[in-house]
């Protein structure tokens, strides 16, 4: 065997994927031939090499986004279903953080919800005491209202950026349902602020960041409507951010 | 954990994340989520492969109801996935089997020179990134993933002997990117 003939079945033999005569062949032109046992021993550290690549963790963010979408998938009907999944460009990264900020927001609201919810008068033997309630409940109200704030600013952002992807009729709903919130956020803080015991207000505050999620929800639900371009799907997210 | 109590226990967990248990189809993604991006980060870059774990795990949830615990559920994410890469890169207009047909005609230099005695994990990412689509998928697929060319061929519709032609023309490739290499650019980037 020449060089050449030795170099064209290199690969396969490393592999050991040759036939035995030729198998043997090879290895004896090896014997003899210092540049193709080089090529060899490199062609063989190439494989190894490739077979210790190992896993990587991707970015926390697409669990997030992953989530978000899955939430958003089973708030639509069927015929809405996202049949193939949408595809969240690269370049919409000012998305993925919304998503994200939303998904974040939602899941601590939604704690403070449930750790508040057993505490009144409903609290059994089983589950009495809810020891550090106010604290906890404090504490993951914080973490909501510090999310809260992220996704805000995040949608902000977006909002200055309007590329006219939501209609202005439509948009101006959702500011409008937006200021309409945020005024009772506003009168829920100062009043917690005034009494940071008081229960009513803290109601008040929690209601009014469920119903601020839920609009900024359907925000995020039209606009991935609207770029997968089921003028359906969108028209009916739209009305029932009319609603909300 | 015997092979028999794996598969109990990925049939467990499908039907909880079929039933929407809390928590479910997170321990879902955090167990595979790793394997997967490195296998589409490999074949179609780390950018576009970040949408395509998203895809991957959205189609994943919607067709969990047709696993049914032939195989664990490892290899049917796995298989899955492959597939998404496979149409995401077609999708490109980058037809394998075309391409690969054209590489087959390519001549592969051989290189002078000799590599480095220890292969840098950083290089070789660089290097594969730079192979033609062809060639690179069947690297993947064989040298990283360790599938059979007979695997390979039966997913990318090519004979067994293109599939190791193109590992051939992969490998190549690759020793030639990491002799090239000028020992100024190591670790930039």
């Amino acid at each position: 065997m020449t060089c050449q003939d030795v170099e064209q079945r290199l690969s396969r033999f490393v592999d050991g994927d040759l036939d035995a005569d030729e198998q043997a062949s090879v290895s004896s032109h090896l014997d003899t031939c210092a540049g193709c046992r080089a090529i060899a021993s490199d062609l063989t550290r190439v494989r190894d090499a490739a077979r210790a690549l190992g896993p990587v963790a991707p970015p926390e963010h697409i669990w997030l986004e992953i989530a978000g979408q899955i939430r958003l998938g089973d708030r639509l009907t069927p015929a809405d279903a996202p049949t193939p999944p949408p595809r969240v460009s690269s370049t919409m990264w000012q998305w993925v953080g919304l998503a994200a900020g939303l998904v974040l927001v939602t899941l601590v609201a939604y704690l403070v919800i449930h750790l508040r919810a057993p505490v009144p008068a409903t609290t059994t033997a089983g589950n009495g005491g809810a020891p550090g309630s106010v604290e906890s409940v404090a504490q993951e109200l914080s973490l909501a209202l510090e999310h809260y704030d992220k996704a805000i600013a995040q949608l902000e952002v977006l909002a200055k950026n309007n590329d006219g992807t939501i209609d202005a009729t439509t948009a101006a709903t959702l500011q409008h349902n937006l200021s309409v919130i945020d005024q009772a956020i506003a009168e829920s803080r100062a009043a917690l602020a005034a009494d940071p015991q008081s229960q009513p207000a803290l109601d008040s505050l929690i209601d009014a960041l469920r119903r601020k999620v839920g609009v900024l929800q359907t925000t995020v639900a039209l606009m991935n409507e609207i770029r997968r371009g089921n003028q359906e799907g969108a028209a009916r997210v739209a009305a029932g951010a009319g609603r909300s | 954990m015997s092979e028999a109590g794996s598969g109990h226990r990925d049939l467990a967990l499908a039907e909880r994340c079929r039933a929407g248990a809390p928590g479910a189809f997170e321990e879902l993604y955090r167990a595979h989520a790793p394997r997967l991006f490195g296998l589409a980060c490999r074949m179609v870059g780390r950018t576009e492969a970040e949408d395509l774990l998203q895809d991957i795990f959205l189609t994943a949830h919607r067709k969990l109801a047709l696993y049914k615990g032939e195989s664990s559920l490892g290899t049917w994410l796995f298989r899955l996935a492959t597939n998404q890469c496979l149409d995401y890169l077609r999708s490109r207009g980058a037809r394998l089997s075309q391409l690969t047909d054209t590489l087959d005609d390519d001549p592969v230099s051989v290189g002078v020179g000799t590599m480095r005695s220890a292969v840098d994990r950083l290089d070789l990412e660089r290097g594969l990134a730079t192979l033609p689509p062809g060639c690179r998928t069947v690297f993947v697929l064989h040298d990283v993933e360790g599938l059979e060319h007979r695997e390979i061929a039966a997913l990318l519709g090519i004979s067994d002997g293109t599939s190791k032609s193109q590992l051939h023309k992969a490998r190549y490739r690759l020793r030639a990117a990491l002799i090239t290499q000028p020992a100024g650019a190591r670790g930039k980037h």
